[in-house]
C-alpha cells in the first residue's frame, strides 16, 4: 500500500499524516478546510512528491461550471472546421474526438498512471458546480454529454480538495469527501514550520517573534495574519538585520502581517465610525 | 459501534447509511489499529463539519472512553488500566467468553459480530450504553493481533491525539448553536444567491447558432447570450427601536454589518416594533419612505426583516394600534405586514429572540410566524434562512432578468 509520509521541506501534523493515509486506502476525495495559510494546498503537492504520483491541478474559479474541469468541446473550432476545411491540422470534422479538450479531471482519470488531482479552493465556486462534479467524486467517472459517453478512471485519483470555508459546500458534495478541517497550528508547532524555512534564525528571535505574532492574531482583526504572512514577516525582520520584532505599536514590518487598510486603521489605534 | 453511530445521530449529526457502510469497510480494512486511530477515522467519515466536531468529539469521549459529558474526561489509559474495566475483561476470560487466544487474534469477522452483540447487550443493560467501557455487554476492544483488525486497549495510542483533542474542545465555537462571529456567518451569508443574465453577451448558445448558420446556408453566425451571474438585491428591514430589543443589539449589529459588507446592493430600511404603511430610511426615523415605492421592488429581491416580532397584541391587530402618539393608521399591522409578504415571495424574518422562547415569549411571534418564515440569529436559523429565500427566490430571478 501507499504509505504517506512528510518530507523534509514540509512539516506534516501527525495526525493529518494519518487522515491523508486513510483517505487513500478508503479511496475517497479527502476535503481540507481552514484558514487560508494551513497548507491545505501544500498538502497535495508534497503527497505527490513523497508517492512521486504526477499532480493535475484545477484552481477554481467562480465561472466554473464544473465540467470544464472534465472536458471542453471546443464548438468554434468544429464549425470553423466545418465550413472552412480542417486544412493541415490533421483534425477530421466528422470525428467529435478531435474536438474534445480534457481538463485535470479528464487527464487524471485517462491517464495509466495513479494521479494526484488537487480541486483548489472548491469553494469558490456554485453550489451546481459542486453538484455538476459529484460523479467524480462517487464513482470517478464523468459523462461526456454532446455524446453521452462516460470516462470512466483507469486509475482512481487521489483527489484532493481544498476550501477556505468562504462559502457554504452543498450537502451532498460534502457526503462525497472526507473532511477534514485543518487547526491553525500552535506555537510549538509554528516554531517547527518557521525552523523548517530558517533554519538559521537564533531561538529567541523567533520566540519572540511568535510571541507578537500569536497575541496579534488574538486581537480579532478582519483578516488575521496566518502561516504565509508570519513566514515573510519572519523573513523580512531577518534579512533587514533587525535584532527584535518589536512589541505593541512598535512591531516592525507590519505591512506584511496585516493585510486590510481597516485592520491596519486598528492596529495604529484608529478606528473607523461605527456603521450601525 | 451501531450504538456509537446511533449516539451520533441523537446528538444531531446526520448519519447516511452510506457512512456506516464506509465505516465498516475501513474497520475490516485494519485502518482503525488503535483508539486514535479510530478517533479520526469516524471524525472522518462521520463528520462532515465542523460544527459538528464538538459534538463529536463528545459523543465519541462518552462512548469510548466512557466519559461524562458533563465532565471533563479522565485520561482514558487509566480507565482502561482502570478497576471496572479490567474486572470486566478479567470475567470475559475467566469465564471462557473471551480466551486470551480470542483476545490476541480478533480478527475482523469476529469484531464485527461483536459489535452486534454489543449493541443488543447495551440496548438493555445500560440505559443506551452511555458507558461503552467497562460497564457489561461485550466488548469488541481485544488486542491488535498480528491481523490488525482489533482496537488496541493495552499500551499506548499513537499520539494520544483524540484524548487531547478531546480533552481541549477546541471546536466548541463551530458548533450550531454557538453564538455568530464575523467569521462563521460570512461563511452562510455567501451562499446567498441570485442568478440572473448580467454582463456582456460572451457566452456561445450552441443551439441558436446552428439553427442561424443552417438559416445562413451555412455561413456560419454566431449567437451569444448573457451569462448568469449572481446579482442579488437585497432589502433589509431592520426593527431598530423599543426596549425589547436591546438585549439583542450587539447580536443584530453583528448580523446586520456583515449583510452590509458582503453585498453590494442592500437597501436598508428602520421601523418600529410594527409596519404601518411606511418605513425610514434613517436610523432615527424622520425620513419616510413611500409604501408604494418600497412595494414597487422587483418580485426577485430579497427582503430579510430582523426584529424581535414581540409586541402587544394590539400593536398587530388592532385599529389606531401602533404605540407610537403621532401615528394615527387606522388599518392594523397585521395588514401591512400582508402586504409586504405579498410584495416581496422571497422574505424571511429573523428574529434575535432564541426559537425555543419564542412560544411563551409573545403570542405575537406565534401570529407573524405564520406569514413570514421565522428564523433565530443562530447559525442553524441563518442558514435556514438563507436556504428559504434561494429557493423562493429562484423562480422570480428568471422572469424578472
Amino acid at each position: 500500500m501507499n504509505q504517506f509520509e512528510g518530507s523534509e521541506r514540509y512539516y506534516l501534523n501527525p495526525e493529518l499524516k494519518e487522515i491523508v493515509n486513510i483517505a487513500i486506502a478508503m479511496e475517497k476525495p479527502l476535503l481540507l478546510t481552514g484558514e487560508a495559510g494551513t497548507g491545505k494546498t501544500q498538502l497535495a503537492y508534497e503527497v505527490s512528491r513523497t508517492l512521486g504520483f504526477t499532480m493535475e491541478e484545477a484552481r477554481c474559479k467562480s465561472t466554473f461550471k464544473g465540467e470544464e474541469l472534465c472536458y471542453v468541446y471546443d464548438t468554434v473550432l468544429r464549425l470553423n472546421d466545418s465550413r472552412f476545411g480542417s486544412g493541415e491540422t490533421g483534425r477530421d470534422v466528422n470525428n467529435i474526438w478531435d474536438y474534445l479538450r480534457f481538463g485535470p479531471i479528464g487527464r487524471a482519470f485517462l491517464s495509466d498512471d495513479r494521479r494526484v488531482l488537487l480541486l483548489d479552493e472548491i469553494d469558490k465556486t456554485d453550489s451546481d458546480t459542486q453538484d455538476n462534479l459529484l460523479d467524480v467524486l462517487e464513482d470517478g467517472s464523468f459523462i461526456i454529454r454532446e455524446i453521452n459517453h462516460k470516462v470512466s478512471a483507469r486509475q482512481k485519483p487521489v483527489i484532493i480538495i481544498t476550501s477556505n470555508a468562504k462559502r457554504e459546500l452543498s450537502d451532498p458534495f460534502l457526503r462525497r469527501c472526507f473532511c477534514h478541517y485543518i487547526p491553525f497550528p500552535p506555537p510549538e508547532e509554528m516554531m517547527q514550520i518557521v525552523r523548517l524555512h530558517y533554519p538559521e534564525i537564533p531561538e529567541e528571535f523567533l520566540e519572540a517573534s511568535l510571541t507578537s505574532f500569536y497575541r496579534l492574531r488574538g486581537q480579532g482583526y478582519e483578516k488575521p495574519p496566518a502561516t504565509a504572512e508570519l513566514l515573510d514577516w519572519v523573513g523580512s525582520m531577518w534579512k533587514s538585520g533587525k535584532q527584535s520584532p518589536g512589541a505593541g505599536k512598535e512591531t516592525a514590518h507590519i505591512g506584511t502581517l496585516l493585510k486590510r487598510t481597516q485592520d491596519i486603521l486598528k492596529f495604529k489605534g484608529l478606528r473607523r465610525e461605527s456603521r450601525f | 459501534m451501531i450504538g456509537f453511530i446511533y449516539q451520533l445521530r441523537d446528538a444531531g449529526i446526520p448519519i447516511s447509511a452510506q457512512y456506516i457502510l464506509e465505516f465498516y469497510r475501513a474497520l475490516k480494512g485494519g485502518l482503525a489499529p488503535d483508539m486514535d486511530r479510530l478517533f479520526l477515522l469516524a471524525r472522518l467519515i462521520f463528520v462532515k463539519r465542523v460544527e459538528h466536531y464538538d459534538l463529536f468529539e463528545q459523543v465519541f469521549g462518552a462512548f469510548f472512553l466512557g466519559a461524562d459529558p458533563a465532565q471533563s474526561v479522565a485520561r482514558w489509559e487509566e480507565l482502561l488500566a482502570g478497576k471496572p474495566f479490567q474486572e470486566w475483561l478479567r470475567q470475559e476470560i475467566e469465564s471462557g467468553r473471551l480466551s486470551s487466544k480470542e483476545l490476541q487474534e480478533f480478527d475482523t469477522e469476529e469484531l464485527l459480530a461483536k459489535f452486534w452483540e454489543t449493541v443488543l447487550a447495551q440496548k438493555e443493560a445500560h440505559h443506551g450504553g452511555r458507558k461503552w467501557v467497562g460497564t457489561g455487554g461485550s466488548s469488541p476492544f481485544g488486542h491488535s493481533g498480528a491481523g490488525g483488525g482489533g482496537i488496541r486497549v493495552y499500551g499506548r495510542g499513537l499520539h494520544g491525539t483524540a484524548q487531547k483533542v478531546i480533552e481541549k474542545r477546541g471546536f466548541v465555537d463551530y458548533s450550531d448553536k454557538a453564538t455568530l462571529t464575523a467569521t462563521n456567518l460570512g461563511q452562510v451569508l455567501t451562499s446567498l444567491r441570485s442568478l440572473r443574465p448580467t454582463g456582456p453577451e460572451a457566452e456561445l448558445d450552441v443551439d441558436e447558432t446552428i439553427a442561424k448558420t443552417a438559416r445562413n446556408a451555412g455561413e456560419i453566425e454566431f449567437i451569444f447570450r448573457r451569462e448568469l451571474r449572481n446579482r442579488l438585491r437585497l432589502v433589509v428591514l431592520l426593527d431598530n427601536g423599543g426596549y425589547s430589543m436591546m438585549p439583542y443589539v450587539s447580536l443584530v449589529k453583528t448580523v446586520f454589518n456583515k449583510i452590509r459588507g458582503l453585498f453590494r446592493d442592500v437597501n436598508t430600511y428602520y421601523f418600529h416594533n410594527c409596519i404601518y404603511g411606511t418605513v425610514y430610511r434613517d436610523i432615527q426615523r424622520t425620513q419616510p419612505l413611500k409604501w408604494e415605492t418600497f412595494l414597487g421592488e422587483s418580485k426577485s429581491t430579497r427582503l430579510i426583516l430582523i426584529g424581535d416580532a414581540d409586541m402587544a397584541p394590539a400593536e398587530l391587530m388592532a385599529a389606531f394600534g401602533s404605540i407610537e402618539f403621532y401615528n394615527n393608521e387606522r388599518r392594523p399591522g397585521w395588514e401591512w405586514l400582508k402586504e409586504l409578504r405579498h410584495a416581496f415571495p422571497a422574505s424571511v424574518w429573523l428574529n434575535p429572540i432564541p426559537r425555543e422562547r419564542w412560544e411563551w415569549h409573545s403570542p405575537t411571534i406565534t401570529q407573524i410566524g405564520r406569514l413570514f418564515h421565522m428564523e433565530d440569529l443562530t447559525l442553524a436559523g441563518i442558514k435556514n434562512a438563507v436556504e428559504h429565500l434561494n429557493v423562493q427566490g429562484s423562480a422570480f430571478d428568471k422572469v424578472m432578468g
